[in-house]
């Protein structure tokens, strides 16, 4: 895409805000292109493409910010829309306390693109919808299942960013992913196993995202699990017990229990009365005992197929890589220009807004828990005596501190002296976040880490869902408490 | 705003150009205003203009849908004629049965008012204003927003169906937030000229002066009574669980049921025609919109449906086709809890102890089959001694059987609260209206350390 009509709007807009009173205004125009298609017990359910386009005009003036935003690209509405994104903030600013002000950046002039090896959009459509009817067909092998679903979605997202400083950024974003999902039903139970991550896995990159899952050779096994969950025993009802989680599950705890805490929005207060604030208060940074010395959770928006890799942040500012825990310690906020500026810091570049229409928020990039020394999965099963391994989330929830969380998975196994046992059934653990992550005593080394994604994340008000990345692998925790379904 | 007549062109624009046995467009088109405030001021403020148009075109059996915002003669071309190829290669669902017909639609009680309309970025601020003064004389920091929005939505079809609604809501959510405590408040009204600022204000600021320095509370079963903002919770969970898919699916609660007993003495109806609520007498396949009563006296009586699940379950179109997705076709848009007949203030006077819960948050399925929920209760929990709030107590998380605890109802309160979810696919798609409650026992499984 040439942006060159969007870029002369572009222009216009950063003009009329200048003239009518912006002291500072930038604007994004938004192209994001989609689809999805779901399979499901043997019949294609939905295909569904999606074509998306318009721009948003953010603006300071008289010290406070307002933001418009339209999808009718013309000179017209460019100016419109300015001029409305002014007389908000002018009308924002009856309330203001103080000015705002936003850390130092140097304006860049560049262009990123996702790397992609296969693009999901070059590909015939056939080739797409076959892999899904295949796995779906390869799940339904198995008897006993009430309902079978594959799933596949891309997206493209192309962003071009002025501001009144004299950024000109372009980008261009690809993502890809999907899944199968098989559930049965019987004696009061609905029984749900999933691979890799729900119907809901997704990566930056191309289809190869997706096609290196093998969803149809793991098909069996997965649809296996869920008719056997059924006759599986219940989990022990609330004990204190050694908990393995795998690297998806632990994906989602860092993305709970430190992702959303580390938003420095939060911190200082601004999502109080919806998301809510944050445990990780200010005069923590560089000195709280976060979790054991295991634990170090790398912010990242330079990781390969993370979805939150990006060459620059809807505000202009670089991708970057930094601690937000290192080595048990809480060291590292994500930040936007204006909250950075609050800690006398310079942003770390994790502004993003969900499409054209959306004001940017800090949003987690990849907020990823780096490998440890533990060796393999099954290493660490081996050495430990009792506990239970839990994987893949099933059911996510958390205080509006990001303190006391309970999480279910689809499916946990029994662990006996250093061997994998029988099923389990409703697995669930709870806990406080600093405890939590302070008794973990192994992570599993490299070779078991995996870029997993949430491509789902809500905050905002309006909502905006915004997709995130996380690296994980298998962990170990003592002395969790398990089993709170009553 | 667009208008019926703007929308019908564009509509019928997309139709034409459309290749197939059948097409249908439905175009969302929404002025999205919301102003958001906390520690005391503004900080967020926008305004956006959206529309959206989405075309299905149907080839026998083959289905394909395709959405843009481009709503020029050429998005307008572009998007009929690629959701037009990609039906002639999507591979055949033979449980389709087609698009429903058109059938009359019954006229529902106008859901648009013209000031909402036209509110200004100046008149929500100066609503702002109102709230955060007098939270800063209590020495109290407000948060929350208010909004105003306008919405139109229409779907036509080459069958012959139109439906059109013009409809604005607007809002105000507050959080008063103390040292030691938090209290919370939401007020929805179509007419931004009524929209009750102030009584948000002075409920969450009254609320949040007596849940400072909150005391712990042992968790376990507890007598509850919960604020309409936690009844609402309640009430979109099971709604969930009330469709025809879910039933399929087999992973609703009334599965097999209906019929039969399920809950206290409570009704849950689906009423599209509620002139208190958001009404809109069609849904979004041009279907009219049944009002249905899921729950009678505690008894299960229904499910909603969309054409594809219906036909293909062979049930009864009930016309609650929700915005098109995969993954949930259909949904109860209009729910109400019927009242009781005791004032709030009576309904704390029926219990001698236990917990007044003002709402929950980050509410989570543990277990479908069994409407087994996880969640926390946030800003403003208190414990209630012999009729009388007695004092703040710490946030609990509760693990908890929603249809279960609704069978220990001892009283309902008489005031229903209009109150909107958050919206689903950028659409204000639903309402609901809910009274306070008194449950029996309500299973607390943890606590925090405020």
């Amino acid at each position: 895409m040439t942006w060159r009509h969007e870029r002369d709007l572009a222009r216009r807009a950063l003009d009329t805000a200048r003239t009518r009173g912006a002291s500072y205004a930038d604007v994004r125009f938004v192209r994001r292109a989609t689809e999805a298609a779901l399979v499901k017990n043997g019949r294609i359910e939905n295909v569904d493409r999606g074509d998306t386009a318009g721009f948003g005009v953010r603006a300071i003036a008289d010290g406070a910010w307002g933001f418009a935003a339209s999808q009718l690209a013309t000179a017209e509405e460019a100016q419109r829309v300015a001029a409305l994104a002014v007389e908000i903030a002018k009308a924002s600013a009856i309330t203001k306390l103080a000015d705002v002000h936003l850390a130092e950046l140097a304006p860049a002039v560049a262009t990123y693109e996702t790397p992609v090896k296969t693009d999901p959009f070059a590909l015939a459509f056939e080739e797409r919808i076959g892999l899904i009817v295949a796995a779906e067909e390869a799940l339904r092998a198995q008897p006993g299942l009430r309902t079978t679903r594959a799933r596949y979605a891309i997206q493209r997202e192309e962003k071009l960013f002025l501001s009144t400083e004299g950024a000109d950024i372009a980008q261009v974003l690809t993502e890809c992913g999907g899944g199968i999902a098989a559930e049965a039903t019987g004696n009061g139970e609905l029984q749900i196993r999933t691979y890799p991550d729900g119907l809901r896995f997704q990566n930056a990159g191309g289809w190869e995202c997706l096609s290196e899952w093998d969803l149809t050779m793991n098909a069996p096994r997965v649809a296996e699990e869920a008719v056997a969950l059924l006759s599986a025993r219940t989990c022990p009802q609330d004990v204190r017990t050694t908990v393995i989680l795998t690297g998806n599950q632990l994906s989602l705890q860092c993305h709970e229990s430190c992702g959303h805490p580390i938003e420095l929005d939060r911190a200082l207060g601004t999502e109080a009365a919806f998301a809510g604030t944050s445990f990780l208060t200010t005069e923590m940074l560089g000195s709280f005992r976060y979790g054991s010395d295991e634990i170090n959770i790398r912010i990242d928006s330079t990781s390969p197929r993370g979805l939150g890799t990006f060459g620059f942040d809807d505000e202009g500012v670089p991708g970057s890589e930094g601690w937000a825990i290192k080595d048990g310690t809480f060291v590292g906020y994500l930040m936007s220009r204006e909250t950075a500026a609050a800690l006398g810091m310079a942003s770390n570049g994790t502004m993003r807004a969900d499409g054209w229409s959306c004001l940017p928020l800090i949003r987690m990039t990849n907020v990823s828990v780096m490998p440890g020394r533990a060796g393999t999965l099954d290493d660490l099963i081996a050495d430990t005596d009792d506990g239970i391994l839990m994987d893949t989330n099933r059911s996510w929830s958390i205080d509006d501190r990001r303190l006391n969380f309970q999480f279910g998975t689809e499916v946990g196994w029994e662990i006996t002296k250093g061997r994998r046992g029988d099923m389990i059934r409703n697995p669930t653990y709870t806990g406080v976040t600093p405890e939590f992550w302070g008794s973990c005593d192994a992570v599993c080394s490299e070779g078991e880490w995996v870029m997993w994604g949430t491509p789902n994340c809500g905050k905002g008000q309006p909502g905006q869902a915004a997709h995130t990345g996380h690296g994980a692998a298998p962990a170990r925790f003592r002395g969790v408490r398990v089993g709170v379904v009553r | 705003m667009w208008g019926e007549t703007e929308l019908r062109r564009i509509a019928e624009e997309a139709l034409r150009q459309a290749d197939g046995d059948s097409a249908e467009a439905v175009i969302v088109a929404r002025t999205g205003s919301l102003t958001r405030f906390a520690n005391a001021a503004i900080h967020q403020n926008v305004s956006a203009v959206e529309a959206g148009l989405r075309v299905r075109v149907v080839r026998g059996t083959r289905v394909a849908t395709q959405a843009t915002d481009r709503l020029d003669a050429e998005g307008i071309a572009a998007v009929a004629r690629s959701a037009s190829e990609l039906a002639k290669i999507v591979p055949e669902n033979p449980h389709f049965g087609g698009l429903p017909r058109p059938r009359p639609i019954a006229p529902a009680p106008s859901s648009f008012v013209e000031r909402t309309a036209t509110a200004s970025a100046l008149d929500r601020a100066k609503a702002v204003k109102r709230i955060c003064d007098p939270a800063k004389a209590q020495r109290l920091r407000a948060a929350g927003f208010v909004a105003t929005n306008v919405q139109e939505v229409a779907v036509a079809s080459t069958l012959g169906t139109w439906a059109y609604s013009p409809e604005t809501t607007s809002e105000v959510q507050v959080a008063a937030i103390g040292d030691a405590g938090s209290a919370f408040a939401h007020r929805v009204s179509l007419d931004f000229g009524t929209l009750d600022v102030s009584g948000a204000a002075e409920e969450a600021i009254a609320k949040a002066a007596r849940a400072q320095g909150p005391l712990d509370l042992t968790p376990g079963e507890h007598e509850v009574i919960l604020e309409p903002y936690a009844v609402r919770d309640i009430v979109a969970f099971l709604g969930q669980q009330l469709t025809g898919l879910a039933v399929e699916e087999g992973r609703s609660f009334v599965a097999g049921r209906l019929g039969q007993k399920i809950t206290g003495p409570v009704t849950l109806v689906d009423d599209p025609f509620d002139g208190d609520g958001l009404a809109r007498a069609f849904d979004f396949e041009g279907q009219p919109s049944d009002r249905i009563a899921l729950i009678e006296d505690g008894i299960a009586r229904a499910v909603v449906y969309d054409s594809a699940t219906a036909h293909r379950t062979g049930n009864r179109n009930t016309g609650h086709a929700l915005f098109p997705n995969a993954f949930q076709p259909a949904a109860a848009m209009h729910l109400r809890l019927e009242p009781g007949t005791r004032s709030r203030e009576e309904l704390i006077r029926g219990v001698r102890r236990g917990v007044l819960v003002t709402r929950f948050w980050y509410t989570r399925w543990v277990h479908q089959l069994r409407t087994v929920v996880t969640g926390m209760t946030r800003d403003g929990t208190f414990a209630i001694e012999d009729g009388e709030i007695a004092y703040p107590v710490k946030n609990f998380r509760f693990t908890q059987s929603y249809h279960e605890a609704l069978a220990g109802t001892r009283d309902i309160g008489r005031d229903l609260a209009l109150l909107l979810p958050a919206e689903s696919f950028g659409i204000q798609a639903s309402s609901q209206r809910v009274p306070a409650i008194h449950l029996a026992s309500f299973n607390f499984t943890g606590a925090t350390a405020y």
